[in-house]
């Protein structure tokens, strides 16, 4: 089923958003390749009449979730401290909208 | 009295409770510790001096008045570097993170801070918790204190040699697919690994959020028994948080009349005879104690790394989305356009194995694969739990190695595939969501030491606890690495 290859490699850095350089790429397709092999073995199990798992926890079959509440926890200021650039309380970043005219 | 450092965090707490000895002295004294001997170990990402510093004087001020003190008072406990300390760095081991300060506190690190823990540093991992070595840190790898030729294991390959080396006493660790209990055995300290959801992953990095965990790393049993009783916890904001009271951890060196210990020979079979040797001595030891030894039926555990690799990438693949280079973390300086930003950013920012890790889980995400690959491991995972369970209603712990050898040399494995094998006996625990802990058991024909596993039903932390504890007091294996004593 898996059809590992250097065009695929391509199709996976666009899907994630991540570029490399040659010699990682032929690394990295060297690997997966490998470890594609390896968990192809799953196919020789019997999973016909089993469920798939969705929460690990027994008891627990869904998340707990706390009440959507606005509160102050993150003060822009602190937040704004880790970005990369910013401009006037915003972060920036390059245009996305090319001007029609 | 003996010196600082020989004393378990316990005895340590209680010193300074008697007023034999101040805050000041303890954090000056395993600060100078890190400073003579991190060097070549490698153990810190960063220390904090001053920090320790002032809490142990606002310590010993409590103290001198009298003032109510903490679980934890006075011991230097060290935070794997995926946690995140308020105003701190939490680099992740990556150079996507490497200017990161972080905004809040864990809830595990707040715990303890609540109980008056004194935290001295962060410690060195595999890049965003991903490897088994600590050779994938983008900053310096991590030397074994009992043989800097060697790997401390990883990923929280910085806190088990922090432990080992009596740089601190406690540490953190996030486990995920063995990252506590694996480092823990190639450095001869306690790990463990808490139930899925008992302590809150709320300000620790996600990797794989299915599976990871944070819990403590501890010079003895009763170390890492006290961390579980300040940070497990539930948390409302973790969603997967147990929502169970805290729990105590009473401690005894007997085992109830009728424990009974399940162990999988099958599964065990490719042993090597050194590791068997010693596992089979640790059963010994079990029953000298009166435990039941009983066979259980683990087979499909060797499907456990295909699975592991599929479900934990694919999560990671989602999680370390979010490091764009918009919000937080590295942008390229030499991106334009958004498009740019993105894939230059995480070209720069993430190591080979990340970059690896991401491609494969958004492989077996995709479009045509997901049935095939992820839709599947997840149904193989249905198994392991039902395996699981059914060896709990034979036993109440299994007992396994923890590694398939002692710890490897730096550049051992050129093939990652063969390093991700060796994850055998930990991925299991993390893919049932139970709880697992690693004690010392001895040592190989070389010196490393090695270590037993003890893995329990979800949500029997404490019984665990009780017979890893049993096991330790009457093995005794836990020592300090001779350039450290």
């Amino acid at each position: 089923m898996a059809n590992f290859d250097h065009q695929t490699l391509e199709y996976l850095k666009k899907l994630c958003r991540i570029e490399c350089t040659e010699e990682e790429s032929l690394d990295i397709e060297a690997n997966l390749t490998r470890v594609l092999e390896y968990i192809e073995q799953l196919k020789e199990v019997n999973t016909d009449n089993t469920k798939t798992c969705r929460y690990v926890l027994r008891g627990m079959q869904r998340n707990r979730m706390r009440e959507d509440e606005v509160k102050e926890i993150l003060p822009r200021e602190q937040f704004l401290a880790n970005a990369p650039d910013q401009i006037g309380g915003m972060i920036r970043v390059p245009p996305v909208l090319k001007s029609s005219s | 009295m003996k010196p600082i450092h020989h004393l378990s965090a316990i005895e340590l707490r209680d010193a300074f409770f008697r007023g034999e000895l101040s805050a000041v002295q303890i954090a000056e004294s395993f600060l100078a510790r890190m400073k003579i001997h991190d060097p070549k170990i490698g153990a810190f990402l960063s220390t904090l001096g001053p920090r320790a510093l002032m809490k142990a004087e606002i310590l010993d001020k409590k103290r001198a008045h009298n003032q109510p003190l903490g679980k934890m008072a006075a011991i230097p406990v060290a935070i794997k570097d995926n946690m995140h300390i308020a105003g701190e760095l939490t680099t992740c081991g990556s150079n996507f993170l490497k200017n990161y300060k972080a905004p809040f506190n864990a809830t595990a690190v707040h715990l303890m801070e609540e109980e008056d823990a004194l935290l001295i540093g962060k410690t060195n991992l595999d890049e965003f918790a991903m490897g088994s070595s600590n050779e994938n840190s983008a900053f310096f790898p991590v030397n074994n204190p009992w043989d800097l030729k060697c790997v401390p294991g990883g990923s929280s390959g910085g806190s088990s040699a922090a432990v080992a080396a009596r740089m601190a006493l406690i540490a953190t660790g996030s486990d995920t697919g063995g990252s506590i209990r694996q480092p823990a055995s190639f450095c001869g300290v306690v790990g463990y690994k808490p139930t899925y959801g008992r302590v809150s992953r709320y300000g620790l990095v996600s990797f794989g959020s299915s599976l990871d965990q944070i819990g403590p790393f501890a010079a003895t049993v009763a170390d890492a028994a006290l961390t579980m009783e300040v940070i497990g916890r539930h948390c409302e904001h973790d969603a997967t948080s147990l929502d169970l009271p805290q729990e105590a951890y009473p401690l005894s060196p007997k085992l109830e009349t009728d424990a009974t210990f399940g162990v999988p020979w099958h599964f065990l079979e490719n042993l090597s005879p050194e590791i068997r040797a010693n596992f089979e001595h640790s059963i010994e030891v079990m029953k000298s104690l009166g435990a039941k030894i009983v066979e259980i039926d683990l087979d499909v555990l060797k499907y456990s790394i295909a699975v592991y690799y599929i479900l934990a990438t694919a999560e990671a693949s989602t999680n370390l989305a979010r490091f764009d280079g918009i919000r937080y973390g590295l942008r390229s300086q030499n991106a334009k356009t958004l498009e740019e930003i993105y894939e230059q950013s995480r070209k720069e920012g993430f190591g080979r194995e990340v970059k690896k890790r991401i491609m494969l889980g958004t492989y077996v995400l995709s479009a045509g694969y997901q049935d095939a690959f992820y839709k599947k491991a997840q149904k193989v995972r249905t198994l392991i739990i039902d395996a699981f369970d059914n060896a709990f209603n034979k036993c109440d712990a299994v007992m396994m190695p923890v590694t398939t050898s002692g710890a490897f040399e730096h550049g051992a494995f050129q093939d990652p595939l063969q390093m991700y094998l060796q994850d055998i006996f930990t991925v299991p625990a993390n893919l049932a969501g139970l709880p697992g802990i690693s004690v010392p058991s001895g040592f190989d024909s070389r010196g490393m030491p090695l270590g037993v596993q003890f893995l329990g039903p979800q949500m029997c932390d404490v019984s665990l606890m009780q017979y890893a504890y049993a096991y330790e007091q009457a093995s005794k294996h836990t020592r300090i690495p001779r350039h450290y004593e």
